[in-house]
């Protein structure tokens, strides 16, 4: 799958992801816009986007957001909270922006505000705790 | 049929992305409630070794819209929010089961928990709101 004009194939190390993938980007830093084409095996019976595909991808865009920030340290979701607000389909790109809300010497709040062609599907926030902290 | 799945389990995952994920199964009720688990295999993971927390809310949401459409006979439900607290990590070749519970049903939507235990404690747990029906 060859990547949208601007993005670039996001580099995946968790086989789930590699598994349910590909995802793109674009910018640098804890700045980075992740986008994903829905294809067959992302839908449900119905040719909705699953709400497990949404969940992973907005694991991962906010993990790697996490990643970020940082400094590539170990970090794991602690919980994620969603929101569904509108059916997406086969062909449509789901794109996200992460945002860090907080970040405390062990944890990160971080939200994500997912849209398609411009209008808000579905929003996650997480709360992810930085390993190696007490 | 993974090796530690029950043999009267009943799969779930015929097509799309359950299928993708999948294999994920169906139990025999137990005193009416529907059980469903599924063995954690090598595309299951992440990096570090543990199950991916994709994986588990995406089997949550499996189970828990199941039961949604079980209990109120609708053809289709949908998920409006979902909120997910990761307990701890699971690891490769666990059988994971999901216990769902209806909270409340109203007219128009369910309100339902659930428990993702592995083999010794639980790894996952979830409450969340379903339309019924199509999403508005």
């Amino acid at each position: 799958m060859t990547a949208p004009p601007g993005f670039t194939e996001t580099v995946l190390a968790d086989p789930f992801e590699i598994h349910v993938g590909p995802v793109f980007e674009r910018g640098s830093g804890g700045e980075r816009v992740f986008l994903l084409r829905i294809g067959e095996r992302h839908v449900n019976m119905r040719g909705v986007l699953h709400g497990g595909m949404l969940m992973t991808f907005a694991d991962l865009a906010l993990g790697q957001a996490a990643w970020d920030l940082t400094d590539h340290a170990h970090v794991v979701t602690l919980s994620m909270q969603s929101q569904f607000l509108k059916p997406a389909r086969v062909g449509d790109v789901v794109e996200v922006r992460p945002r860090l809300l907080r970040r405390t010497r062990s944890l990160l709040f971080l939200r994500g505000d997912f849209q398609v062609a411009g209008e808000l599907i579905y929003t996650a926030s997480s709360i992810w705790k930085i390993l190696g902290e007490a | 049929m993974p090796k530690d799945i029950p043999a009267d389990a009943e799969e779930i995952s015929l097509g799309g992305f359950n299928k993708f994920v999948g294999p994920l199964y169906r139990l025999p009720d137990e005193e009416g409630r529907a059980l469903y688990v599924f063995q954690i295999g090598p595309k299951h993971m992440n990096a570090a070794g543990t199950v991916h927390g994709g994986m588990l809310m995406a089997f949550a949401d499996v189970a828990m819209s199941r039961t949604a459409r079980l209990v109120t006979g609708a053809g289709t439900c949908s998920t409006v929010s979902l909120v997910c607290d990761f307990l701890r990590p699971g690891r490769l070749g666990e059988v994971v089961e999901a216990r769902v519970r209806v909270t409340r049903k109203a007219r128009t939507l369910v309100f339902l928990a659930a428990e993702l235990c592995g083999e010794t404690d639980l790894l996952l747990t979830a409450s969340g709101t379903w339309k019924i029906g199509d999403a508005a």
